[in-house]
């Protein structure tokens, strides 16, 4: 308990130099490119079309999904996946890239894996923004449900946050932590109902697909952005899983990362 | 007399594993794995304020990882290190992005030593005027000649003001009129009685800058005394090893650490 409020106290405490790293570390991802910063949002709309294509446009031939049409509903979804699966991706990697070049050792560690969270959380805000008005065009105008939305994005945040912290420490040791990784993000961006309903499964597969967090967190985006109804609410047992999850692995995370971040430079 | 830094029995340790697995094990579990090595052995030093010590050694003897782990960038394995004030390690061309110029690299290496952007506006034309980089202060760092790399390092490093500045080999690199701007800011960094910690191969450097000289030998403290004491011997046994083969060197190498572990 006593890591955890050391780890979110550095947070709050250097807030400044974070959101400032943070926005190095966009200039740094970016630099080379002639377009920039808009390749922030250009990789998503390839994808999102792609998708849309193949399930919305193919597999679906242009039927409704739970009620709605295809393209919003897998909007107000796949959001969020572009804000975790790099965050996730990168977030784990942050600290064996990084650690070299601390000139001082009472840098706040905790820091490192959120900087990268941080940076991959100002382009998200900016897609989540796209999606509200593309969506109030395809006929989901704003509605009393956004008021919901910042919990999921609150909670979505500290559950990555929580992850990276484990995921970046144990890759210090374990390399090949990463690849595990890519190969379970991929399983899961099927495993979550963001291309297609899981619905139509048997409920105990259901049931089974909802001990992933990330099954919570679409949803929750999904109810919020097409205005449907108050998720955590009316499914107030899945909103308390998602948060015992998220604690334990915030607790888990800052343990480990506090028992180890004296010696990381000494793992690599 | 203040001391500034104490080093107290420090021993730092490395492990040589023969394969990834013992490495993992030897994280998890209490029982270690893998061969032990020794940086360093019961390091014990103090240094005043305002002096300057030179650590000399042969390659190997630990004299780069005793300037990490003073500077706090290395763990010790035991012992302790008290360190008053604030530390800035000059290392050639440390932790600078590529990608960046050397502008946002100034501004980035400063936020990240605690800077906040005020502070770091008024920094910025000093470490600018004295990495005498022109027109290449706009340019991405990759595009810099190693010169021009660790001038940008030092004049950032020295800019800040720190109260304990360690010169690892810095000196060496950049041309001459540079290593004379650096040594003149060396100097007045004593004038104002900053402690420094400088570690060279080049004696003449040590006989023209130094106070105290440590001199380390396969991790362990073989003389510390002032430079009139010290460097005429540590040239005589110069000298000497180098005369030395290489079975001779590694037969020397197994003399002293068979004669260091029967005590």
């Amino acid at each position: 308990m006593k890591s955890v409020i050391t780890v979110l106290s550095e947070q709050v405490k250097y807030f400044y130099l974070l959101r400032r790293l943070a926005l190095y570390e966009i200039k740094i991802a970016n630099k080379n490119n002639y377009l920039g910063l808009a390749w922030e949002l250009i990789n998503p709309a390839i994808q999102i079309f792609i998708y849309w294509f193949i399930f919305g446009f193919g597999i679906r031939e242009r039927q409704p999904i739970e009620g709605d049409p295809f393209f919003p509903w897998m909007l107000s979804g796949i959001v969020i996946w572009f804000f975790f699966n790099p965050s996730i991706i990168e977030g784990s990697k942050s600290i064996f890239q990084r650690v070299k070049m601390l000139s001082k050792m009472n840098f706040p560690m905790s820091l490192i894996p959120n900087i990268i969270i941080f940076s991959k959380f100002y382009s998200h805000i900016g897609l989540l923004v796209i999606v509200m008005v593309l969506l109030n065009f395809l006929g989901y105008p704003i509605s009393i449900y956004y008021l919901q939305l910042p919990l999921y994005i609150f909670g979505g945040y500290l559950f990555i946050f929580s992850v990276s912290l484990i995921t970046s420490t144990l890759n210090t040791f374990i390399r090949d932590l990463q690849m595990f990784l890519q190969a379970t993000l991929r399983m899961l961006l099927y495993m979550t109902p963001i291309l297609w309903a899981t619905s139509s499964l048997p409920v105990w597969i259901q049931t089974v697909f909802k001990i992933n967090p990330l099954y919570y967190l679409v949803e929750g985006y999904r109810y919020s952005l097409l205005g449907k109804e108050w998720y955590f609410i009316n499914h107030w047992e899945y909103t308390l899983y998602f948060c015992a999850v998220t604690f334990v692995l915030l607790l888990i995370g800052s343990v480990m990362h506090v028992k180890f971040r004296r010696r990381f430079i000494d793992f690599i | 007399m203040e001391k500034t830094i104490i080093v107290s029995n420090v021993t730092k340790k490395h492990k040589l594993y023969d394969n990834t697995s013992d490495k993992i094990k030897d994280i998890l579990f209490r029982k270690g794995y893998g061969e032990d090595f020794y940086a360093l052995r019961n390091v014990s030093f103090e240094v005043n304020r305002g002096e300057v010590i030179g650590f000399v050694g042969v390659n190997g003897a630990g004299k780069s990882t005793l300037s990490n782990i003073i500077a706090g960038i290395l763990p010790e394995t035991s012992g302790s290190v008290t360190v008053k004030g604030d530390v800035s390690l000059i290392a050639i061309a440390a932790g600078l992005k590529e990608n960046l110029t050397g502008r946002e690299n100034i501004e980035l290496k400063c936020l990240m030593l605690g800077f906040n952007k005020k502070e770091i506006q008024q920094l910025e034309p000093e470490i600018i005027e004295f990495a005498e980089l022109g027109k290449f202060i706009d340019q991405p760092v990759k595009s810099y000649s190693s010169g021009m790399k660790s001038r940008l390092g030092f004049a950032i490093s020295v800019s800040i003001d720190p109260d304990i500045i360690i010169i690892d080999e810095a000196l060496s690199v950049g041309d001459k009129a540079f290593a004379e701007k650096c040594f003149n800011k060396m100097k007045s960094f004593k004038e104002k009685g900053k402690t420094i910690v400088f570690v060279s191969h080049s004696t003449v450097q040590m006989k023209k800058f130094a106070d105290k000289i440590l001199w380390l030998e396969f991790g362990r403290v073989k003389e510390y005394g002032t430079k009139e004491e010290i460097l005429p011997l540590y040239e005589e046994f110069i000298k000497e090893y180098k005369k030395l083969s290489k079975s001779e060197k590694e037969k020397y190498r197994e003399d002293v650490l068979r004669q260091l572990e029967t005590g």
